[in-house]
């Protein structure tokens, strides 16, 4: 997968969100939009549609403004209905929002304020999960935790997608993994379909499983 | 007696001299009753308390801060009293403490880095970093404070592993930086957590409020409490018994 769409809708969506973040956010908007991110995205997005798989209520943790990855999704993969971002960082709702307005008018995301770590995820409007992406586990516990929690809505079969690197110099990558067999272990995964590394843009080495 | 005042010590970096000092501190500016305790990991004076040990298990070079919140939970450690005020050790008391026990307790109280720049803070939140409180005084009645004590208490593993300080735990869970500066943000909710008002306590490293009264290592006699804490970096002991002196 090379490119994302850049269609007029989501022209309008992103103008407005750059316009919406003011001072410090618009220096983590930029962060958020740099080539890895996408690159780290596409990727994804690629080997997901390799699968025969068929995703179709995605749980996004710690997804940040989720610029890419959600049009990538919808985009992509046509069993795709509903995404849920779910972010620990109460600034980033509004501009996530901005960013993916045309979605959320459809009824088919939302952006919800949690700590993934701590179970008790889910709202009325949350569906049983069959899908679940996490492109940040360097930032966070190992992700076999969050397979035990309570009240994740996450279905006991979920597919999980996950995303780390080896960059240990930035303090808050807590959670840095050598390989992709290291990431599935920290995950659990008895079933992997798909393990991986792509060299980034930036240097950074990143790693990917999907697996159940 | 109602009123108790307690101070936390482990390990080698303070000596007991920084807790008698402390006691006398509290002694000469407490104008209301009090009991005051100690919680050390080696108790050899009337005021100690054991500290627990349920929680070594989780040591992984970020606990030894979390040790403090064991008296969080009254019964764990035994201590007398409704109304508790903790003090680090390494503070200047400058007025009567009384103040700290009459004000409104419809939450506990934390300090909140009023020196600190919001726009810091919340850039770096997500990181982990720039918190803007800081546990150096904390104010709590009995009971106040279980429900964190339960939180660190079932979440081990994670909290000990994800937060390396306790201020960025409670940062994180238990205050919201949003509740007086944005409305159009998710859970716009009171914070769990009260805090000083501005001016009750400054930083002796990083100044009293931001942008307007930061001078460093400036004594302000109108604060109630001085801080010496600098997130662990070229904190100058002497310099804190220089003042003491003073």
């Amino acid at each position: 997968m090379e490119y994302l769409k850049y269609t007029p809708e989501m022209a309008r969506d992103w103008k407005n969100a750059i316009n919406a973040s003011e001072g410090y956010l618009r220096k983590r908007v930029a962060d958020s939009m740099n080539e890895s991110q996408l690159v780290s995205k596409l990727w994804l997005v690629e080997e997901l549609s390799n699968l025969n798989v068929k995703p179709v209520n995605i749980s996004l943790l710690a997804g940040w403004f989720a610029q890419y990855i959600v049009p990538l999704l919808y985009d992509n993969i046509e069993s795709v209905e509903w995404i849920e971002n779910f972010e620990m960082d109460r600034d980033i709702k509004r501009v996530a929002y901005k960013f993916n307005t045309r979605y959320k008018k459809e009824d088919k995301y939302k952006v919800s304020i949690r700590n993934v770590m701590f179970g008790n995820l889910i709202s009325l409007s949350s569906p049983t999960f069959d899908t679940v992406i996490n492109c940040s586990c360097e930032h966070m516990y190992p992700m076999s935790k969050f397979k035990k929690l309570k009240n994740t809505g996450v279905d006991d079969n979920a597919l999980y997608i996950l995303q780390s690197s080896n960059d240990t110099q930035y303090d808050d990558h807590i959670n840095c993994v050598n390989d992709a067999d290291e990431l599935a272990d920290q995950a659990n995964l008895i079933d992997v379909l798909y393990a991986g590394e792509k060299l980034l843009p930036n240097g950074m080495t990143r790693f990917m499983v999907i697996g159940r | 007696m109602k009123n108790t005042i307690l101070c936390v010590k482990w390990g080698d970096k303070y000596g007991n001299e920084y807790v008698e000092k402390l006691k006398d501190q509290v002694e000469k500016n407490c104008s209301v009753p009090f009991n005051f305790y100690c919680l050390t990991d080696n108790p050899t004076q009337s005021y100690d308390v054991q500290l627990p040990t349920t929680w070594d298990a989780y040591e992984n070079g970020n606990f030894w801060a979390y040790r403090k919140m064991y008296m969080f939970n009254e019964k764990t450690i035994d201590i007398k009293g409704d109304r508790f005020l903790y003090l680090d050790l390494d503070v200047i008391i400058q007025q009567d403490l009384k103040y700290f026990f009459d004000i409104d307790m419809e939450r506990p109280y934390i300090v909140k880095g009023w020196w600190n720049d919001i726009e810091v803070c919340k850039k770096n939140f997500a990181k982990f970093q720039s918190p803007m409180i800081n546990s150096s005084v904390i104010r709590w009645n009995r009971a106040q404070l279980q429900k964190v004590y339960k939180h660190i208490n079932d979440n081990l593993d994670v909290i000990f592993f994800t937060y390396p300080t306790i201020d960025n735990y409670l940062n994180h869970f238990w205050y919201n930086m949003h509740e007086e500066a944005r409305s159009d943000v998710d859970r716009p909710d009171k914070s769990f957590l009260n805090v000083f008002p501005k001016g009750d306590i400054y930083s002796w490293y990083k100044g009293n409020v931001f942008p307007d009264d930061m001078e460093p290592k400036k004594r302000r006699e109108d604060c109630k409490i001085c801080l010496f804490n600098n997130s662990g970096e070229d904190n100058d002991t002497e310099e804190l018994k220089l003042l003491w002196n003073t």
